[in-house]
């Protein structure tokens, strides 16, 4: 048995998944139990809009962090059937294929597979079963108090500059080779997330990162649809 | 304290079970079968009804009842042999003295009987006076009489959280004797015979001519609205009597009401089973005796099988008012909303069983989940309303059901919104009124559609009206009052069988809520609501208790000999 142990680090929006954040959050908010409360969310989850869409090739830290300012005061019980309910009715939809390819190939080539993804933890981990096998799930995580969400994320948010640390941490709990080790990411933000590990890969890429990747000469994986 | 086992316990033990037909007796009758299957006998005391004899009854319970499918499932053809060595019918009425037993067979429970457990109750919130009493009170004190004459037998009597009336706080497990809610000096037996005396004055004061003339009146006006005929006697006669009935019933209910409001009990129901409770006391000391008090029973988390429910249950009428298009339902948010579920109850009897066989007990064990695994009622109306959207989001029955009544999510209120339900009554009344009311000079067709729009808010009005009523009958649980049963009684037995263990703090109410009884209502409870029947259950192997054996007494000289005993006791 090899004792050098790798990880296939999947960013799941853009490589797994065809939805973002915005559009769950979107969903929670929109189903809030009263009918001005809708709206109120809804409202918040506009205001973060344009922050993802201008933050969002570089850093989407800021802007996840006020996307999920609209659950705040929204019941436990709520976000998780909500999540359970978003994830089995219209992500399960948005299941890429090709990325559902990558993930087996990356674990026939003995990768442990690690999903990274902006949503939260009742949206994601509720979708598991509809994806191939991962070892881990590391998302965004709300804080509860009393059986309410305060808004917060809990650290360390995904999906900003912070993931190119916290998978060096990883590799170093897990005792993986980063050198030996792939990443798939598909936006600006994923930069440091590719630049960490040894083989990168940006999949469908946007405008930040199809230069960067250009520059680096990391492959280039784009979708046909 | 060393540990119950519940198996050890009742090993060869023998128990009286009351009240088997209900939602709890019968849940508990199954399991103790199931799990505790080297139980002595267990004396199942049913009473005869519309001609049905006891055994017949019981015979179409277990062979129809969804309650009995795991034993089906696990005995299959054996079953009815299996039951018929473990369990034996008896012709009784606990509303009887000495339970309406032959001598023959009282005396042979007598001597035979470890436990008797009285499960019987009338669990209505309002029910006729004279029912309340003659099942809360003269049953328990028929049960404590009986068990009196018994060699070693214990009591478990079934009774309520909510004894406690209207009380604010942590409510601890004592018996009070003489207790009233109000804190006004009370005596139980005083007020039993007040209100004993009472019935006989409503019944006699609808003995008069006087009533009788006026309920005579009521019938001809009656028939007249209906356009039939004023002079056929027999109809008239029915009616009048029908129309009696119901006056002297309402009147019965009245008057409930009052002597539960004026010393500070929720209803009818409440106020009958603490009286039971106080009643009880003088029999400290002559009997093992404990009570066993559950808070809002609910539907199985798992045994019979997840979501078993059964009847008009507890608080069934007010979740399906929530799936509708009724949105605001005042609450305290915050206040706890007691529901535990009916297996946990049972394994809560289990144990009470157990501890009085080993005479460990204690007096009072209460049965609920506010102690230590709160639910609120603002969590509960919110689940609710989650469960009604993922059922009505793929099973609505319209796509307006599916689209928009999916999402009209019930909220708490404080009974002020612009949208409350006295407020929308009221709106409609000043409606009604304003388009009965239109100058004459309008146009005739103006007028006769003002009075069509008049007549169709009268309907909502009625719609409201009932929501309104059924609101109140729960006030006091959701808004009033601020209970918290404690239940350390329960906790401080160790039980050594994990399936017996009784654990309020492993529900997790979500799940609970959205995925077991919501769900359970919706199939077992729902469909009454809606005048239908709810599924029942066809065994692949047909039920048949083998044939009595020949010493039982014909079911025929029963009554007569119960009444003998009665008037000799």
């Amino acid at each position: 048995m090899s004792t050098v142990k790798t990880a296939a680090f999947f960013r799941a929006e853009g490589t797994l998944l065809g939805r973002g954040v915005l559009a769950a959050t979107a969903y929670l908010a929109a189903n809030a139990q009263k009918f001005g409360e809708r709206a109120l969310r809804l409202g918040v989850v506009a205001l973060s809009a344009p922050l993802h869409g201008l933050l969002g090739q570089n850093d989407r830290t800021l802007g996840n962090r006020i996307a999920y300012l609209a659950f705040r005061g929204m019941s436990e019980d709520r976000i998780a059937e909500l999540g359970e309910e978003y994830a089995a009715d219209i992500l399960k939809e948005k299941i890429l294929d090709q990325g559902v390819e990558l993930v087996k190939r990356a674990r026939a080539e003995g990768h442990r597979i690690v999903l990274m993804s902006d949503n939260v933890s009742a949206i994601m981990e509720p979708l598991l079963p509809h994806l191939p096998a991962i070892d881990d799930l590391v998302c965004n995580r709300l804080e509860y108090a009393d059986g309410e969400a305060t808004g917060k994320l809990v650290d360390p948010v995904i999906g900003g500059h912070g993931d190119g640390r916290f998978v060096a941490e990883y590799a170093a709990r897990h005792g993986i080779d980063l050198g030996a080790s792939v990443a798939y990411g598909s936006h600006g933000t994923d930069l440091l997330l590719l630049a960490a590990v040894g083989k990168p890969c940006a999949v469908n890429p946007d405008f930040t990162l199809r230069r960067g990747a250009r520059e680096a000469d990391w492959p280039i994986i784009e979708y046909q649809s | 304290m060393r540990s119950l086992s519940i198996h050890e316990s009742f090993a060869g033990r023998n128990v009286l079970l009351t009240g088997a037909s209900g939602f709890l007796g019968k849940v508990w009758l199954t399991m103790m079968l199931q799990r505790a299957p080297g139980i002595g006998r267990i004396y199942v005391l049913l009473r005869q009804k519309a001609l049905r004899p006891a055994r017949d009854r019981f015979e179409k319970m277990v062979a129809s009842s969804p309650c009995f499918k795991p034993l089906h499932e696990r005995y299959g053809a054996d079953l009815g042999r299996f039951i018929a060595e473990r369990v034996e019918v008896v012709d009784g009425d606990i509303g009887l003295p000495g339970l309406g037993l032959d001598d023959a067979t009282a005396a042979r429970l007598a001597g035979e009987l470890d436990l008797v457990v009285n499960c019987a109750g009338l669990v209505d919130f309002d029910p006729d006076l004279r029912d309340a009493l003659g099942t809360n009170v003269d049953g328990c004190l028929h049960v404590a009489d009986f068990l009196a004459r018994c060699e070693r037998a214990a009591l478990l009597h079934i009774s309520t959280c909510y004894v406690a009336g209207t009380r604010n706080g942590e409510i601890p497990e004592e018996l009070i004797a003489n207790y009233a809610p109000s804190g006004a000096p009370f005596d139980a037996r005083a007020e039993y015979d007040d209100a004993r005396a009472a019935i006989a004055q409503i019944l006699a004061d609808y003995d008069t001519p006087e009533k009788e003339a006026e309920i005579h009146l009521d019938t001809v006006k009656h028939i007249r609205e209906r356009g039939l005929d004023p002079n056929n006697e027999t109809l008239v006669r029915n009616i009048s009597r029908r129309l009696k009935r119901t006056a002297i019933k309402d009147a019965m209910i009245a008057e409930g009401q009052d002597r539960a409001k004026r010393w500070g009990w929720t209803n009818i129901y409440t106020y009958s089973k603490s009286l039971g409770e106080s009643l009880l006391a003088p029999y400290l000391g002559k009997f093992k005796l404990s009570l066993l008090r559950p808070a809002i029973v609910e539907s199985a988390m798992e045994y019979p099988f997840p979501g078993w429910n059964q009847g008009f249950n507890t608080s069934g009428p007010l979740s399906y008012m929530l799936g509708g298009w009724f949105r605001q339902l005042p609450m305290r948010r915050g206040n706890p909303f007691d529901v535990i579920p009916v297996d946990y109850v049972c394994r809560a009897m289990s144990i009470a069983g157990a501890a009085l066989i080993e005479g460990e007990h204690r007096l009072v064990y209460q049965c609920g989940s506010s102690d230590k695994n709160r639910l609120t009622i603002d969590r509960a109306c919110e689940l609710t309303a989650l469960a009604h959207r993922k059922h009505l989001r793929r099973k609505g029955d319209s796509a307006v059901d599916r689209i928009v009544l999916s999402r009209w999510d019930s909220v708490p209120s404080d009974g002020e919104e612009a949208f409350s339900v006295p407020n929308l009554r009221k709106a409609a009344k000043d409606f009604t009124e304003a388009m009965r009311d239109l100058p004459r000079r309008w146009p005739k067709f103006v007028r006769r559609k003002a009075e069509d729009a008049a007549k169709e808010v009268d309907k909502v009005d009625e719609k409201l009206e009932t929501i309104e009523k059924l609101v109140d009958l729960y006030r006091p649980f959701i808004l009033d009052n601020f209970f918290v049963f404690k239940t350390d009684a329960l906790q401080s037995h160790g039980v050594v069988e994990p399936e017996f263990q009784f654990d309020p703090k492993a529900i997790d109410w979500r799940r609970y809520w959205i995925d077991v009884h919501i769900p359970g209502l919706r199939r077992w409870c729902y469909p009454l609501f809606e005048g239908k029947t709810p599924d029942s259950y066809s065994p692949r192997h047909p039920f048949a208790l083998p044939a009595p054996a020949p010493a039982q007494p014909p079911a025929e000289a029963r009554p007569a000999q119960a009444q003998a005993q009665g008037g000799a006791r």
